[in-house]
């Protein structure tokens, strides 16, 4: 089902959350919103759902405009940061609670109840677990019976906001690979927000990218990556080291040499260039680009991490093949080998 | 570097801890026992059978059985009010709440005489309609309302913030109404303390005597609460039925003691807002 945004506003009493947000989201797509804190990703999550009201601007579920309707009416299934899992109840009662809040004739029997919740349980790989109390679960468990109780109602969107947030690292990897393949099997349109590229880039089909209440790229986690649209995308996305440079002519003036600009063409002047960890060559001393000397090397992971200190005091982390042969407190040149420059 | 005290601070500290609760409570406290059963068991039970006695026990009884569930609505709504929602004046309500705390009870039942009484603003048309509010139960009881407000919702408020809306915003995305969510979600989670405030708010309501004392008019056998006649036992120098009838409301004292004791070794992190 599409959910679309157009024009929403949203000001709270001494910012503005969103300004002027507009997004389509496809039917069946899993969209990350990413951004830093106080972007208004979760303002926008919780604006689709119904959650919050904008001050401004509409938001329709395959064309038809919900603003009017409550989250109540909208059928979304929300899962909270923090789960909000009825601690009094146990975890089939919670899963449950949904369709036994549903109107007398709108409920389904109690058999078909239980049906469901044991159908769900078996799809968030907790069988067995029903009789359980939320305190007696896991954070990662818990998370999963979140994500039953929302999908529960049958819902038509399905929201997220930070659902992994709270859980060590390990157990992230895990969920994430299980709520993709949910998502494969169920189909549903999903949005959900995070502030961690390597999930977002990792999980969606597409990812807009949030800075100050607006929204700077949608696009593939391809196209976000390797083609970011604006300044603040390409210093977000992938540890950019941040330099300042001229443009001219389609070229980028930095550190005494010139480059194609990789990043959309724009007019000359002043500009931010974006140079990533694993775009520097290192070259030997005196040659044209960075001076700078190797403070510490190391080989912990797929490449070398190479600490080199500028002669501007600068520090930068060059990330180079493994067979790299430098040594700390040799004296390099770092050549940028990709660039991307924005007017500044 | 070690932060425990040298044990005979700690022992000395102790103690006076005991002597002040023994002098100010303890004592006290054996002392209405005592003078209630000075003159024997025959002399107790007649004190407390006596038809005045016991139409004091039955207002003290159904003044509480009308105020204390008040207090339970409007303790909830206004904790859920204040927590859930958010809108101009929150921090006046919230003020507002505590007012009857910080007020003395006197003034607290001369506001009902001087809004119900024949000179105060409604006075006269409540005269024209026949209808007694001072020197009369709905005093009394209005009263007792008034200066119980606070004691159910203050137990409720801080809880309710620590706990957030995130149950609440869950039920209503999951389909729940309002009522709803209200009876399955958010009492639930708030039962214990609203519990021990309702406790705290009956305490309170059997033994006010101040307002109570100002709106009463002190009828004998109609307006007496049991606190206001022990007050007549007293200056009628009849001592130990004074005492007996004061056994009465210490006894209370003490099973409200043990039930808030009970309360709070049980369930004491679903009490203040540091359970989950």
């Amino acid at each position: 089902m599409t959910v679309s945004v157009a024009g929403l506003t949203k000001r709270f009493r001494d910012h503005t959350a969103l300004d002027g947000v507009s997004l389509d989201v496809r039917p069946g797509e899993f969209l990350a919103l990413l951004g830093p804190s106080g972007s208004g990703k979760t303002t926008l999550l919780r604006i689709i759902g119904g959650l919050d009201f904008p001050d401004a601007g509409s938001v329709t579920f395959a064309g038809e405009d919900v603003a009017g309707r409550p989250a109540r009416e909208r059928q979304v299934g929300f899962v909270f940061q923090n789960y909000a899992l009825f601690r009094h109840l146990r975890v089939a009662d919670n899963i449950a609670f949904g369709l036994t809040v549903r109107p007398r004739g709108l409920r389904p029997t109690p058999a078909a109840i239980r049906a469901r919740v044991d159908e769900l349980l078996a799809l968030v790989q907790l069988p067995g677990l029903g009789r359980r109390y939320p305190a007696q679960l896991s954070g990662g468990q818990r998370q999963r019976v979140a994500l039953a109780r929302a999908l529960a109602v049958d819902p038509t969107v399905l929201l997220l906001d930070e659902p992994f947030g709270a859980l060590d690292a390990k157990v992230r990897g895990d969920l994430r690979r299980w709520l993709r393949g949910v998502h494969e099997t169920m189909g549903l349109t999903s949005i959900f927000v995070t502030h961690d590229q390597d999930e977002a880039l990792d999980l969606a089909d597409r990812v807009a990218v949030m800075n100050a209440g607006r929204i700077e790229q949608v696009d593939t986690p391809d196209a976000v990556y390797n083609r970011p649209a604006t300044a603040f995308v390409a210093d977000f996305i992938g540890n950019a080291c941040r330099f300042d440079c001229r443009l001219r002519g389609g070229e980028v003036e930095l550190a005494g040499i010139r480059l194609p600009n990789a990043a959309p063409p724009c007019g000359d002047g002043p500009g931010v260039a974006f140079v990533r960890p694993h775009e520097f060559d290192l070259a030997a001393e005196g040659r044209p680009g960075l001076a700078a000397t190797v403070r510490r090397v190391a080989h912990t992971a797929a490449r070398a991490s190479v600490e080199c200190v500028t002669s501007d005091g600068r520090v930068i982390d060059v990330s180079a093949p493994l067979d790299i042969v430098v040594r700390g407190g040799e004296a390099v040149t770092l050549v940028p080998t990709t660039v991307r420059a924005y007017p500044a | 570097m070690s932060t425990r005290e040298p044990r005979w601070v700690r022992w000395t500290l102790i103690a006076v801890a005991l002597a002040f609760l023994g002098l100010n409570l303890a004592l006290p406290l054996a002392a209405v026992f005592a003078g209630a059963l000075a003159k024997g068991l025959t002399v107790y039970r007649a004190a407390v059978v006596e038809p005045d006695a016991v139409a004091a026990m039955r207002l003290t009884l159904t003044v509480a059985a009308i105020a204390v569930p008040l207090n339970i609505a409007f303790g909830l709504a206004a904790a859920w009010a204040v927590t859930k929602f958010d809108f101009p004046g929150k921090a006046l309500l919230i003020s507002l709440i505590d007012l009857p705390l910080s007020v003395s009870p006197v003034v607290s039942g001369l506001i009902y005489v001087l809004l119900f009484g024949l000179q105060g603003w409604a006075g006269q048309w409540l005269r024209a309609h026949d209808v007694r509010i001072i020197f009369a139960v709905p005093g009394i009881v209005l009263a007792t309302v008034f200066v119980t407000f606070p004691f159910v919702a203050r137990e409720l408020i801080p809880l309710m913030t620590e706990q957030g809306r995130s149950d609440e915003e869950a039920a209503r995305s999951l389909g729940a109404s309002g009522w709803t969510t209200f009876t399955r979600v958010t009492l639930p989670n708030v039962r214990w303390a609203l519990l021990y405030g309702v406790l705290l708010c009956n305490a309170r309501a059997m033994g006010e005597f101040g307002a109570v004392s100002v709106v009463s008019g002190h009828i004998r056998g109609l307006t007496n609460t049991l606190p206001l006649h022990i007050e007549i036992l007293y200056n009628e120098y009849n001592y130990v039925a004074a005492f007996a009838v004061a056994s009465l409301l210490a006894g209370l004292a003490l099973v409200t003691l043990v039930a808030k004791s009970l309360l709070e070794w049980r369930y004491g992190d679903q009490l203040t807002g540091s359970g989950h």
